[in-house]
């Protein structure tokens, strides 16, 4: 590591960040990267000097950044504290470089009433973690998808978007209405585009490898049909109520991405986010391979056959890999790198969706399907960024101002994605040469099974710092 | 698969499973993709040795003597389920039978707690037949004896491919199947036997075609354009007459009454009408042709009960040679983990 860098985040989680430090800087508001020195002191970002000369610093390096903000996330808290709390989710956050996480309301009950908002608020509040909880309200009672949540007063207490997440707004008519009020309201609606009439019973996508392991399929097309009703449907409604945005949550099908870009060419008020697992695992894995989504397209872009290549190295069926929508095909995640590197794609969001072991360690198709990938995005990310798929800079920028971006104004006023003088610091500082390994052990989160057990990553985050204050510090390094 | 690939062949258990030489490092049987053909040989000829002892008059070899046998059947079965037990009894195990339903399984038991008390209780070979694909999948990852699949979900059922083809060369000159056309014809969508088949059968060279109507074919021609372990090719037809032109055997697949209520065929009528086993049908393949069913069959539906009793049916040969091929895989899967 940089000497210069040996005062980096030396104090425990809640306490004022005291930081002296020079490595590579990236700055996605001022569109700036470079060298640069920064101090912080008592928790304000007190100067950021971009330097001229290198002095040996570079992007492959240490590395600071505003703190990265998750779109989509699920704390399982309340209802299912055995799988996570708020508490380890914004821990398992911090240990990712997150200093803000969006928390998805299907919780037990569902988070669609101002006293459900308030009491997450509290929860993060009383967990003495700096990292921001942005409370995403339910866009239907109960997310029973019948009529509209009490979507005002979920935005009075602190709501920043609508979605009813885990599942879609079925009922077209409400997903109208919906979209209408959010926007009045000045907030995004949120959909998890799926159809569910292709998908009943589907266990992983349809294709190849579905078919060779005897695994009920989930067509692409099931996301594509979602995709291109919820646009249809904002075009309509945006000619009524202006204000009125979309955001399309974990695409992951070439087709749906097409779509998304159409409409933006057309100038409709559409954003989307894609996960790192999306983008960096294929429906493969589940076969037993274990190579990065990359290594299994050809140049052609052409599926690789695992088979063929004797890339089955592990055994089928892991459970891990079970989630929704499912890992996809070498050339659907070849497409949700593209999309992310021509604009398409405004945030790479994780989807971190942590489960028991009971609800875990169990038949592949009776698993609950979600990876909790927070503590794992950007080593997956810099992985992609290593092999020359993604540039750093666009990645950076995915987790930072793109997501910002889609949530507007509403949290513009709590943290900017800027390094800006003068204001309490809310910085990632990790390095990218320094790999770590990922463990139960080394994971803040309480999911059960991570696809990624075992295996070594890049870019281990150094410190956190959220609202001036430590989220997470390298015991190590730190 | 196979996490077991490390796993050092042993001296195994005195009985038959020593007269034959040759590397078996699989202490699982998951599915038939695992093996090499060697290894799918090694099989056939064991099974050769152990149809001896189940001809005697008093069929017993001492190769399991003492070894817990578990059958855990979470789906209802009678010859696999029977097959496999008659198997386990004439290498003397001791055989437990456990079904999910009377069991601690219908108080909603996990699949592995149940393998953890069935283990606890001596089970040394689970045979485990299951409705969810990769269900024993799951099962090999913590048990520390052998897991055999007797049948999981859509996905394989490995025994059954092997007795077919144990079947098919006891009954092809030279017993080779190299060249020989092999129909796979019905449900080919939700069938663990059909792909259990295509590895074992694209493997000894056989010339095999799946056919069945459209909607039960899903996925398939693609796989067909990549090849059996990426390499061996396969055709796919709804065309029942190309399909059925110069076959050596045919293999007939159940048809669920489930497929009509989800939309997938018409009626029952109209399948058997357009994909039955008749014989008019059968007198478009060689002379000779083979028929062949996995079981329990729908006389009148998939296949014509003629075609079924009538003088090239193998079927209840096939369930007879399921005896000894079992026999074979529980003294070579169950000599590994003996080491």
């Amino acid at each position: 590591m940089n000497a210069t860098a040996t005062r980096l985040v030396p104090g425990e989680v809640g306490e004022l960040a005291d930081v002296e430090l020079t490595a590579w800087a990236l700055d996605p508001v001022a569109g700036r990267s470079g060298p640069a020195a920064l101090v912080v002191r008592d928790g304000v970002l007190e100067s950021i000097a971009w330097l001229d000369d290198a002095r040996g610093v570079d992007d492959r390096g240490v590395i600071v950044a505003p703190g990265f903000l998750d779109l989509h996330g699920h704390l399982r808290e309340p209802g299912n504290e055995a799988a996570e709390t708020i508490a380890t989710g914004l821990a398992a956050a911090a240990h990712g470089g997150f200093t803000a996480v969006c928390a998805m309301p299907n919780t037990t009950p569902p988070m669609d009433s101002a006293a459900a908002v308030r009491a997450a608020l509290a929860a993060a509040a009383a967990s003495g973690s700096p990292v921001r909880l942005l409370p995403i309200g339910a866009a239907t009672a109960g997310r029973a998808g019948e009529r509209l949540a009490p979507l005002g007063e979920l935005v009075d207490a602190g709501a920043i978007g609508f979605s009813d997440d885990g599942a879609p707004i079925e009922a077209t008519e409400l997903l109208r209405n919906a979209l209408a009020y959010a926007g009045m309201l000045g907030v995004p609606l949120i959909d998890h585009p799926e159809d569910p009439a292709q998908t009943g019973g589907a266990e992983a996508h349809d294709g190849l490898v579905a078919t060779v392991l005897g695994l009920r399929g989930w067509p692409a097309a099931a996301e594509a049909n979602a995709v291109a009703r919820d646009i249809a449907i904002l075009a309509d409604v945006v000619r009524d109520v202006p204000t009125a945005r979309l955001h399309l949550t974990h695409l992951s099908t070439a087709d749906s991405l097409d779509h998304v870009r159409r409409a933006k060419s057309a100038g409709l008020p559409v954003t989307c986010d894609v996960t790192p697992h999306h983008l960096a695992l294929t429906d493969e894995w589940i076969a037993g391979a274990r190579r990065w989504a990359w290594a299994a397209i050809d140049e052609d872009g052409t599926a690789r056959d695992p088979w063929r290549d004797g890339a089955i190295e592990a055994p089928s069926f892991d459970a891990a890999l079970r989630v929704n929508p499912p890992l996809r095909s070498p050339v659907d995640a070849r497409a949700c790198r593209v999309a992310l590197m021509d604009g398409t794609v405004d945030a790479i969001a994780t989807d971190h969706a942590p489960h028991t072991e009971v609800d875990k360690a169990v038949e592949f198709g009776l698993a609950k399907p979600g990876i909790a990938g927070i503590e794992t995005a950007l080593g997956v990310l810099l992985e992609a960024v290593d092999a020359g798929e993604l540039a750093l800079d666009t990645v950076l920028r995915a987790l930072t101002l793109g997501p910002a971006r889609v949530l507007g104004a509403v949290v513009s006023g709590a943290g900017t994605p800027a390094l800006v003088e003068g204001r309490p610091a809310d910085v990632v500082v990790f390095d990218r040469s320094d790999r770590w390994t990922v463990e139960p052990m080394t994971l803040r989160s309480k999911g059960f099974g991570n696809p990624l057990d075992g295996r070594s990553l890049p870019g281990r985050v150094l410190g956190t710092i959220a609202r001036g204050r430590i989220a997470y510090g390298d015991r190590e390094r730190g | 698969m196979s996490a077991e690939q490390a796993v050092v062949e042993p001296a195994g258990p005195a009985g038959p499973a020593d007269t034959k030489t040759g590397a078996w490092p699989h202490r699982h049987l998951l599915d038939t993709d695992a093996l090499t053909w060697p290894q799918v040989e090694r099989v056939m000829d064991l099974a050769d040795e152990m149809r001896e002892i189940v001809e005697r008059r008093r069929p017993r070899s001492d190769a399991l003597k003492g070894v817990g046998v578990t059958n855990l059947f979470y789906e209802a079965s009678t010859r696999t389920r029977v097959s496999f037990e008659v198997a386990a009894k004439h290498l003397s195990a001791d055989v437990v039978n456990v079904s999910a339903g009377g069991s601690s399984i219908e108080k909603g038991e996990s699949l592995l707690d149940t393998m953890r008390t069935l283990e606890a209780l001596g089970a040394r070979v689970l045979v485990i037949r299951h409705a969810v694909s990769g269900a024993p999948y799951l099962v090999a990852r913590e048990f520390r004896g052998s897991v055999i699949n007797a049948g999981d979900g859509r996905h394989a059922h490995p025994t059954q491919a092997l007795l077919d083809l144990y079947t098919l060369r006891r009954h092809m000159p030279g017993g080779s199947l190299e060249g020989r056309k092999v129909v796979i014809l019905g449900d080919v969508l939700h069938s663990r036997v059909a792909r259990s088949n295509l590895w074992t059968l694209t493997a000894a060279g056989a010339d095999v075609w799946v056919c069945g109507p459209a909607t039960l074919l899903r996925g398939f021609e693609a796989w067909a354009a990549a090849g059996v372990g990426g390499a061996r090719q396969f055709t796919v037809t709804s065309d029942v007459t190309a399909a059925l032109r110069d076959a050596d055997a045919v293999m007939a697949l159940r048809l669920q009454q489930e497929r009509m209520a989800a939309g997938l065929l018409p009626s029952v009528h109209e399948y058997a009408a357009r994909f039955g086993l008749t014989t008019e049908r059968l007198s478009l393949a060689a002379p000779g042709c083979l028929v062949m069913h996995p079981g329990p069959m729908n006389e009148g539906v998939e296949i014509a009960p003629d075609v079924a009793n009538g003088p090239r049916s193998l079927i209840t040969e096939q369930v007879a040679h399921g005896v000894p091929v079992r026999m074979a895989v529980l003294a070579l899967c169950a000599g590994v983990a003996a080491g």
